[in-house]
């Protein structure tokens, strides 16, 4: 019935990774409501928004840097966790 | 009344008009293509028909290719419209009146599936729909159609839905009313003319899209749009056939556009204007 | 329930939840597994569900460093731009000479504008297929009229550059106009007052007055139609099809040319999240500033 969805384990981990976020931000809710601020982005957001500019963010690093850089694509992961820390953080 | 004229800038009457008629000029075009014989289309050039010809309209309600892929397209759509509105209501009452965890995330979620180009969903779809069974019938293209279509309606009615005052669902509540009964009886009278508006656009939109529906489709519920970009046999383009099934396929909005007219600038901007 | 509050308030309800789960529901059928199987092709090389290899990023650099790819963004970001530096100027325009009173000339009007909108796009493809052809059409033939032009979009790259750019206009000012007139409707009377007595002419009037006003809408506008036109389709494909050569092939062309011709699932998936990224970009934009500009 799924076989043509053509499952792997590594893309079957970020799946899980992401809905297990998902669910931890709706408990993360629950215990204390986010609160709407202003960072450096200029706008106001909520931690949902900041996780999700910094995700997005992430995905706009790692797809440049296959683009243009030979180096590992470890780097670009690494670089890629800072970016979606520090938006997270200060945003 | 002379002051109000001081608004508008000199010669606007004229432009305007100028402008309109630009605009239905290539329509009127091929609707000329549509009722010449083939030869005269491209034997030699005229403004105006030699001959006039309903030909073209014959055979496309005669032949079976043609006017069943038409029929085709009006049953997807029409199954589309209802779906997305029955689906999107409740949820637009929702948005409207309560504030809920995630709400706002949700909203742009269902933004991003309305504006994601269907190329991009175009290889999977071709997959989940031969595997459940739905390739090649209406309820399929009907299914997924709703990729784009309930975000619209969800927007659009969200936008009528808001202009109504609160209170009214309160007061409905004092007298005993329950919230299903409440919202078939009394609310969903006063958005008579927002559920013709989101039934019109999502029948519009279902009706013009042409790559997901040409995707998930063969014989059975090729859409006319498909048999329109299939035209071109041994013997070149059919340029007659072709502009009659244009002429056609217009029609549908051609006829409902008068009854939306002071909506339509909210319609295509996902009712926020 | 009892309890005294301002109206503009919305009640905190997570029940909520309950009437918004079928449109969840049905959206994700269509959207989420999909695209769920996007990125898993986009990581195989898939012959068939059983045989298939796990290639890693693989198709991302390729997508990436391609130079057919690289050249139908460029292609479509050209598009996009040219679209919003004509559309927007002229809808503007257009709504400034559109009937404000007349209870036959609004509606007629507002009828006429909007009608291309609501012309299947695959059929304005074909109006225009028509209407632009040098042999049959009245457009391609009253441009060959001119002396030194030979107009034929089907051979050369720039005159199907043009048709296709021409045909957008057509298709979609519309949409800005009927967009601005109503955000001009919406300017209350007083304005206009104070702009008579100060004794100001009606361009004055326009640039002072009403442009200001119109920052909401014509907002709107623009985001909306960078999207559509970034991923603009149908239209072209009847037309020109993507040519001559490569001439009008944008992303949804090539895209579509590999996923459904070529039936390569692998660089096909990787080029739709890469294009998915792009406009899940743009569509945030756009949901921020319609969302925020009423604070």
């Amino acid at each position: 019935m799924l076989e043509w969805m053509v499952w792997t384990a590594p893309t079957a981990l970020v799946f899980a990774g992401l809905a297990l976020l998902l669910a931890g931000m709706a408990v993360w809710a629950r215990i204390s409501p986010p609160v709407a601020r202003r960072g450096f982005l200029r706008i106001e957001t909520d931690r949902g928004d900041r996780l999700y500019i910094g995700l997005v963010s992430a995905a706009v690093v790692l797809a440049g840097w296959i683009a243009v850089s030979d180096l590992s694509m470890w780097l670009a992961l690494a670089l890629a966790v800072v970016v979606v820390l520090v938006i997270g953080r200060w945003g | 009344m002379s002051g109000r004229d001081g608004r508008r800038l000199p010669w606007a009457r004229t432009v305007f008009w100028l402008y309109g008629a630009t605009l239905l000029l290539p329509v009127l075009w091929m609707f000329g293509m549509s009722i010449r014989p083939n030869q005269d289309i491209l034997g030699s050039f005229s403004l105006i028909p030699q001959r006039v010809t309903f030909d073209n309209y014959v055979t496309f309600f005669t032949n079976p290719v043609w006017y069943s892929s038409y029929l085709n397209s009006i049953v997807y759509t029409s199954m589309n419209a209802v779906m997305s509105l029955v689906v999107a209501l409740p949820a637009a009452y929702a948005f409207s009146r309560f504030r809920f965890a995630g709400d706002r995330h949700l909203f742009f979620w269902l933004l991003t599936n309305r504006m994601a180009p269907p190329a991009v969903f175009l290889l999977p779809f071709f997959q989940i729909y031969q595997s459940v069974g739905l390739f090649d019938t209406h309820l399929g293209v009907a299914i997924a159609h709703m990729l784009f279509n309930v975000p619209l309606a969800v927007w659009i009615l969200e936008g009528f839905m808001s202009g109504i005052p609160r209170e009214i669902d309160e007061t409905a509540a004092i007298d005993g009313y329950s919230l299903p009964r409440f919202f078939v009886r009394i609310f969903l009278p006063m958005i008579r003319s927002a559920i013709g508006v989101t039934l019109f656009f999502c029948f519009m939109f279902s009706w013009v899209e042409l790559l997901i529906a040409r995707t998930i489709t063969s014989v059975n519920a090729k859409p006319i749009a498909a048999t329109m970009t299939r035209t071109v046999s041994a013997a070149g383009v059919d340029w007659g056939l072709l502009a009659a099934a244009g002429v056609l396929t217009i029609v549908p909005g051609a006829i409902v556009i008068w009854f939306v007219r002071n909506y339509i600038a909210r319609g295509f901007s996902l009712g926020r204007v | 329930m009892s309890e005294k509050r301002p109206p503009e308030v919305k009640r905190r309800d997570n029940r909520a939840w309950w009437l918004v789960l079928p449109v969840v529901l049905s959206v994700a059928f269509t959207a989420v597994i999909p695209l769920m199987t996007v990125v898993n092709y986009s990581v195989q090389d898939v012959f068939s569900p059983n045989d298939r290899i796990f290639v890693g990023l693989e198709w991302f650099r390729d997508v990436t460093r391609d130079p057919e790819v690289r050249a139908a963004f460029g292609r479509t970001l050209l598009f996009s731009a040219q679209v919003l530096l004509v559309e927007i100027p002229l809808g503007v325009a257009i709504a400034a000479t559109m009937p404000r009173h007349g209870r036959v000339a609004v509606p007629a009007a507002l009828v006429v504008v909007a009608l291309p909108l609501l012309i299947p796009w695959n059929v304005v493809g074909t109006i225009w297929q028509i209407f632009a052809r040098p042999d049959i059409g009245l457009g391609g033939w009253a441009v060959n009229r001119v002396p030194g032009v030979n107009f034929n979009y089907t051979l050369d790259a720039t005159d199907a550059w043009i048709t296709v750019l021409v045909m957008d206009v057509w298709h979609w000012t519309p949409l800005v106009a009927l967009l601005a007139y109503a955000g001009l409707r919406s300017i209350p009377d007083p304005y206009f007052q104070a702009a008579q007595i100060d004794g100001a002419s009606a361009w004055a009037t326009f640039r002072h007055v009403q442009l200001p006003r119109l920052r909401g809408v014509l907002t709107i506008a623009i985001l909306l139609r960078f999207m559509d036109s970034f991923m603009i389709y149908t239209e072209p494909f009847v037309v020109t099809g993507g040519g001559p050569g490569n001439a009008t092939s944008f992303l949804s062309i090539l895209l579509s040319k590999i996923a459904v011709g070529q039936f390569d699932l692998g660089p096909a998936g990787a080029f739709s999240l890469l294009y998915f990224l792009v406009v899940q970009i743009a569509c945030y934009v756009f949901f921020t500033v319609l969302t925020r500009s009423g604070r």
